[in-house]
């Protein structure tokens, strides 16, 4: 299988001009095998859907309105009380789960940790996706990176487990994208279209060097009854900053390049960091949604799990 | 070099190596990449600098060590040459260091450099081998042969003499420099005198004797290499433009055989404006330039001989615009042939290029006499105080007179005498040729008349009917140039303010003498033209020669060299009531003689026998091993083994410092 696997990415894997610095999968690679395990690792009980409407199982009365449809008018209660009275019926309902992925050049960076950023979400997306496959629950892709966006339409079943794992496997992170705001606007746009009422939308990333057009567009997504979340990867090197000695230091998108001493960075760093994560998580709550944050060097199913109770927290 | 040499010399490459190590650990160490570095703070970078610092030095030290560790390997094999000096017994030497700075001394040899520089480095290396007691002094063979630095013993002052030194555009006087150096080395308490000629021969008079100097002397040709080759060459002697032609002369050594392009152009422009082609063999070429072109000019030989600086010249202009002036009775004076007065066919036939005006009198207005360099008084009927005052005036504002005076003048009537022109009364007395029996000839003594030059022996027999006598008073303060056999003056030259006045006590007609149809008249006239149009001096000489100033208290000028824009500032020596200024260099002059700008410029060219690239032969014993020679081998192997110690103390001590300074650099 894992030859297999390593066969299928060598053929899938494409000519990257943007990427100077390969991904490295470490030990989150096989990602289908480490992403089954991850899911097994997780209860995941089936979520029951709030919302009301035809089913099995009944979920009470309420008076009627206008418009409603008369096959539910309750006629004993009609009968009885002489009051027009609807029947309604819990349902079991499909939630879609889209995945976004960052697949940009600064997802590539491993820094001290067992594998670089990139491997890391990977694994936590597909874990994601198939945790909700297994409920029942559709699932969609999008990975932003490389030299354009792809997208996989939100569906269910087995296959869509597979083609999910094909499809984050085969990308290799590359490009400079933060400037390119106008394209990841476009990107969102299947998004937009296809996700329902309830659906939850959970993104895949750094949060570093995203453009504005990002959060934008995440925080539009988080309107009409859906919800959005997002997990924060990075690197130990990223969040520690454990360098010692003064350096040229480069990010590995929007070409900044500043000369430091990280003993004397360090705290105003940290600072800066903190205020990016609580810029990003006070936008995500105030939509419904919640920021996760976690470092390479965590257990991704003590990562997902914390994903899944943000979700069901939110829902709740 | 052999091949051991090339190998250890190899080894310096080495020395590069820890820079480029040096330079890749430091650009690795330095970059790092990290996704969140916007979010960093920029700090000034003080520890790296500190660190950078001690790096260099002692990199520098490791990168000097290889270095010097592949010269030691090197030395037993490398040779430095230079000049060294034997001494008979260890005695002190007097030496007369005789360097030719002629222009032929600027070709360079075979290593590429000048032969001056070549010379004057085997200076240097003498000056380097002397020991206290020795003397030097420098001659300087260009001509005029001249002496840069008198007998010394300091050798710090003879250094410096010979680091001063550059090269000019003179001529070359072999003969002259070794005469002055043995006078030189007369008064040297040293026995061992040397001459030591650093000159590539070529003096342009190769068959001249062999060159020489006494038996108690010794002359030595130390640097055989000098020696002039047969060589290509041709130079621009002589550019003279009249109106559009420019006649340009050229000279050029026995090898050259190739025809060669001369190009006309204004000064400091690359571009020509006319050319021709001068074939071998062919002395001159004249060329045609535009009329309207008013620009200074030069004239260019074709690149690809021996000698570049040669090929240029400055066009000189023949005509200044002022001509000479002649006031001659012609009604009064009868010639059997008819036509003008003597005087002026005289001028005609000499064809001096100067422009010959008659006058009908004296000038008596200063705006007259501007116009000319010289006046030519034949016998006047005395002068007018108007005349007098101006004609005085302009004579010391450089003016040049020639007054012949006879019958006439000693006639002129009271108060229009000569005044300070010729002091006293002018008196007109028969002479022997007018003795009808010729028993007696007032002929003049040869030897009295050498203004005249060869041409004065033609005077021997001058037998004049009457002669003008003066009085003593018109004999103070001039120059007798020529007497008669009584010692009665027939010519005085008179110097006022920077003129000059030349008196003949012979009128310029056929009735008195016959002193008009003779040589010397002739040698006269052209003296006198030659000093009008230079206003004392020539205005054109070749290099190495001088302009004077008869008269003038200062003079100043700039000098610009053919080839460079900018002048040089050159100030005139004084000598003997006149200021001269040497023409070291081809080029143009023009100077400014008690604060008046002269109208024209001045011109230096190459003299035609500095182009004859033939050496003089010289005594055989002037090359003789006994007297010293080119060392082949310097062992500088002691030298370069304490320097390399010595950069191994430098470095324990500077690891001592840096290891003493890194704890409180960690604890800061």
């Amino acid at each position: 299988m894992r030859a297999c696997y390593k066969a299928d990415v060598a053929a899938n894997k494409r000519e990257e001009p943007f990427s100077p610095y390969a991904s490295d999968w470490g030990a989150f690679g096989p990602l289908r095998l480490r992403a089954q395990t991850v899911a097994e690792g997780i209860y995941a009980g089936m979520h029951r859907s709030s919302r009301k409407g035809a089913g099995v199982e009944f979920g009470g009365q309420r008076p009627y309105v206008f418009g409603d449809d008369l096959r539910f008018v309750d006629k004993r209660s009609l009968l009885r009380h002489g009051r027009l009275m609807i029947r309604e019926f819990e349902t079991e309902t499909d939630r879609a789960l889209w995945l976004v992925v960052d697949a940009t050049q600064s997802m590539a960076f491993k820094g001290r940790g067992p594998g670089s950023k990139y491997p890391f979400a990977a694994l936590c997306a597909a874990a994601m996706a198939r945790v909700a496959l297994a409920s029942g629950d559709p699932v969609g892709l999008l990975v932003i990176g490389g030299d354009g966006a792809r997208a996989l339409p939100a569906s269910a079943g087995r296959e869509a487990f597979e083609r999910i794992v094909w499809t984050l496997a085969s990308i290799e992170p590359g490009g400079d994208w933060s400037a390119r705001g106008a394209e990841v606007g476009h990107s969102f746009a299947p998004i937009h279209a296809r996700a329902r009422r309830g659906s939850n939308v959970v993104l895949f990333s750094d949060l570093v060097d995203l453009p504005e057009a990002a959060a934008h567009e995440l925080g539009s997504i988080a309107t009409r009854g859906r919800r959005a979340f997002a997990l924060q990867v990075l690197s130990p090197d990223e969040i520690e900053l454990p360098f010692t000695h003064h350096a040229r230091f480069e990010s590995m998108e929007g070409g900044v390049v500043v000369d430091a001493d990280p003993t004397l960075a360090r705290q105003s760093y940290k600072e800066r960091l903190a205020d990016l994560r609580e810029a990003w998580s006070r936008d995500l709550v105030a939509r419904g949604g919640a920021l996760v944050t976690a470092s390479t060097t965590d257990k991704p199913v003590a990562v997902v799990r914390s994903l899944l109770l943000a979700v069901r927290g939110a829902i709740a | 070099m052999s091949v051991l040499t090339g190998l250890a010399l190899l080894i310096g490459l080495f020395a590069a190596a820890p820079l480029a190590a040096h330079l890749l650990r430091r650009r690795r160490a330095d970059v790092i990449a990290l996704p969140t570095a916007a979010l960093l703070s920029k700090t000034p970078p003080t520890v790296r600098r500190r660190s950078a610092l001690e790096d260099r030095s002692l990199l520098a030290i490791r990168v000097l060590s290889v270095l010097l560790l592949a010269l030691l390997g090197a030395t037993p094999f490398v040779s430095c040459s230079h000049l060294s000096l034997s001494r008979k017994d260890g005695a002190s030497v007097a030496m007369v260091l005789v360097i030719d700075d002629s222009l032929s001394m600027r070709m360079k040899g075979a290593d590429g450099k000048p032969r001056f520089e070549r010379a004057r480095i085997a200076a240097l290396d003498l000056a380097d081998a002397a020991e206290p007691g020795d003397s030097f002094a420098i001659v300087l063979a260009g001509s005029p042969a001249r002496v840069a630095l008198a007998p010394t013993t300091d050798l710090v002052a003879a250094k410096g003499g010979i680091k001063a030194l550059a090269p000019s555009d003179r001529s070359t006087d072999l003969d002259a420099a070794v005469s002055l150096a043995t006078d030189l080395l007369g008064e040297a308490r040293q026995i061992d005198k040397r001459v030591v000629l650093l000159s590539d021969l070529a003096d342009g008079n190769s068959a001249a004797d062999v060159l020489d100097v006494p038996e108690s002397i010794a002359l030595w040709y130390p640097v055989a290499d000098l020696e002039a080759k047969p060589a290509p060459n041709c130079g621009v002697v002589a550019a003279n433009r009249v109106a559009e032609r420019v006649t340009v002369a050229v000279a050029c050594s026995q090898d050259a055989t190739a025809p060669r392009k001369v190009g006309i152009r204004p000064v400091g422009k690359p571009d020509e404006v006319a050319s021709a082609e001068l074939l071998p063999g062919v002395a001159s070429v004249t060329i045609e330039v535009p009329t309207d072109l008013e620009a200074d000019l030069d004239v260019v030989l074709e690149a690809g001989d021996a000698i570049a600086e040669d090929d240029v010249a400055p066009v000189v202009v023949a005509t200044s615009g002022r001509g000479i002036g002649v006031v001659s009775d012609a009604a009064a004076i009868h010639l059997e042939t008819g036509g003008r007065p003597p005087v002026e066919q005289a001028l005609l036939a000499l064809d001096l290029g100067a422009s010959v005006r008659s006058l009908a009198s004296a000038p008596e207005h200063e705006g007259e006499l501007g116009q000319l360099a010289g006046l030519i008084l034949d016998d006047p009927a005395g002068l007018t105080p108007e005349e007098r005052g101006a004609i005085k005036k302009w004579v010391e504002h450089g003016g040049i007179l020639l007054l012949g005076l006879g019958p006439k003048a000693a006639a002129a009537p009271l108060g229009a005498g000569f005044g300070e022109l010729v002091p006293g009364v002018v008196r007109f007395t028969p002479g022997a040729g007018a003795d009808p029996a010729g028993a007696r000839a007032d002929g003049v003594k040869p030897e009295s008349c050498g203004f005249f030059g060869e041409s004065a022996a033609s005077l021997s027999e001058l037998n004049p009917r009457g002669r003008v006598t003066l009085e003593p008073v018109a004999l103070e303060g001039a120059e007798v140039s020529c007497a008669f056999q009584d010692g009665k003056p027939l010519l005085l030259k008179r110097a006022m303010g920077r003129g000059a006045v030349l008196v003949t006590t012979l009128p310029f007609d056929l009735e008195t003498s016959d002193f008009p149809l003779r040589p010397a008249f002739l040698s006269l006239l052209d003296r006198f033209v030659e000093t009008a149009r230079g206003e004392g001096s020539s205005r054109e000489v070749a290099a190495g020669q001088a302009f004077s100033f008869p008269g003038a208290s200062d003079v100043t000028g700039d000098l610009l060299p053919i080839g460079q824009s900018e002048p040089i500032k050159i100030i005139g020596n004084k000598l003997a009531g006149s200021v001269r200024v040497d023409a070291a260099r081809i080029g143009r002059y023009r100077f400014v003689v008690a604060g008046e700008a002269e109208a024209d410029a001045r011109f230096a060219h190459v003299a035609e026998a500095e182009l004859d690239l033939r050496p003089r032969t010289i005594a055989p014993r002037s090359k003789d091993e006994s007297l010293g020679g080119e060392a082949r081998k310097l062992d500088i192997s002691a030298h370069v083994a304490l320097a390399l110690l010595a950069l191994l103390a430098l470095e324990l001590v500077l690891r001592l410092v840096l290891s003493g300074r890194q704890p409180a650099e960690t604890a800061g």
